[in-house]
């Protein structure tokens, strides 16, 4: 140790010590900022998800005057429903495609008892379970059955990331 | 004192001074990037105040249709609000897919360019001639 310190190696080693903890608190100090726009962002698409559920169970599946969300309970549900599945998928997939937000995924799932019904848009990027960031929004549809019986069935709306978006 | 003495003086200076530079740097990053945090949080809050309350449809029973847009509410939106005592203005339009896509608005003066902007698009549901459409409520906010 004296002959490093005989060559002054020790003070060079304790500035580059300085040098190494000033570029990581630079580093540390500004990445933690953006941590508080990051949140503002997240709470906004968790908005987006809120929206976007009340306008599923609101609006019409046009020319019929049923809701996204009834439709597709009545389908989940009904053997004969008011909106022909197909119709249902085709406009629903219309509709998430119009209000996603971009770089986004949706999925609506319904579930009662028996096979689920689910719809994703963009198609074929799974229902973002495990996507690393979600935004869920859970609700139920209510339904009265010819036989007087009330059924509540479960929907999720999911909106996630798109890996690699 | 040696020239070599002198030149880590110097270094470990430079390297104060540096370490103050960032810590004040941060510091201004920090004020701007709270200050849009906020005006994001404002918007959110504007966003829900117009679907939830100021454009929502109100029938003829007099009830209330949250998340439902009244296009005649729209056209004499008040585009101010004041929030924690500070007053922000913002730009509200509705757009819709009907046979093509269609605007409605914008109701509010342009945005300044000098100013932070906020912008925020979510789903809503527009009611017209007797129809629940869906459609998309845009706003921009900005501090007044």
């Amino acid at each position: 140790m004296a002959r490093l310190d005989d060559r002054g190696v020790a003070d060079i080693l304790a500035i580059a010590f300085m040098f190494v903890m000033l570029v990581l608190a630079a580093v540390f100090m500004h990445a933690y900022n953006l941590r508080t726009l990051q949140a503002a962002t997240d709470r906004q698409l968790e908005l987006k998800s809120e929206h976007l559920y009340m306008a599923l169970e609101l609006a019409w599946v046009e020319p019929y005057s049923v809701s996204f969300l009834r439709a597709a309970a009545e389908n989940l549900l009904l053997e004969q429903p008011t909106v022909p599945e197909s119709y249902l998928r085709s406009a629903m997939e219309n509709v998430l495609g119009y209000l996603c937000p971009p770089g986004y995924a949706v999925t609506v799932s319904l579930s009662y008892d028996g096979p689920p019904w689910e719809l994703s848009w963009p198609e074929n990027v799974g229902l973002g379970i495990d996507a690393e960031k979600q935004f869920v929004k859970q609700g139920k549809v209510r339904l009265t059955m010819a036989s007087g019986e009330k059924i509540a069935v479960p929907v999720t709306v999911r909106i996630f990331e798109i890996a690699g978006a | 004192m040696t020239l070599t003495q002198i030149l880590k003086t110097l270094a470990i200076c430079i390297l104060v001074i540096s370490f103050l530079l960032v810590t004040v740097s941060a510091y201004q990053q920090h004020l701007t990037i709270s200050a849009l945090a906020e005006l994001t949080d404002v918007t959110s809050a504007i966003v829900t105040s117009l679907s939830v309350e100021k454009l929502a449809y109100v029938d003829n029973d007099e009830k209330l249709h949250m998340y439902s847009i009244d296009p005649a509410k729209l056209e004499n939106c008040f585009t101010r609000l004041e929030i924690a005592g500070e007053n922000f203005d913002f730009r509200v339009s509705v757009s819709y897919e009907a046979g093509g896509e269609h605007v409605l608005g914008p109701y509010g003066s342009a945005p300044p360019d000098d100013r932070a902007r906020c912008s925020l698009a979510v789903a809503c549901v527009l009611y017209e001639n007797g129809r629940f459409l869906p459609a998309k409520l845009s706003v921009i906010a900005w501090r007044a």
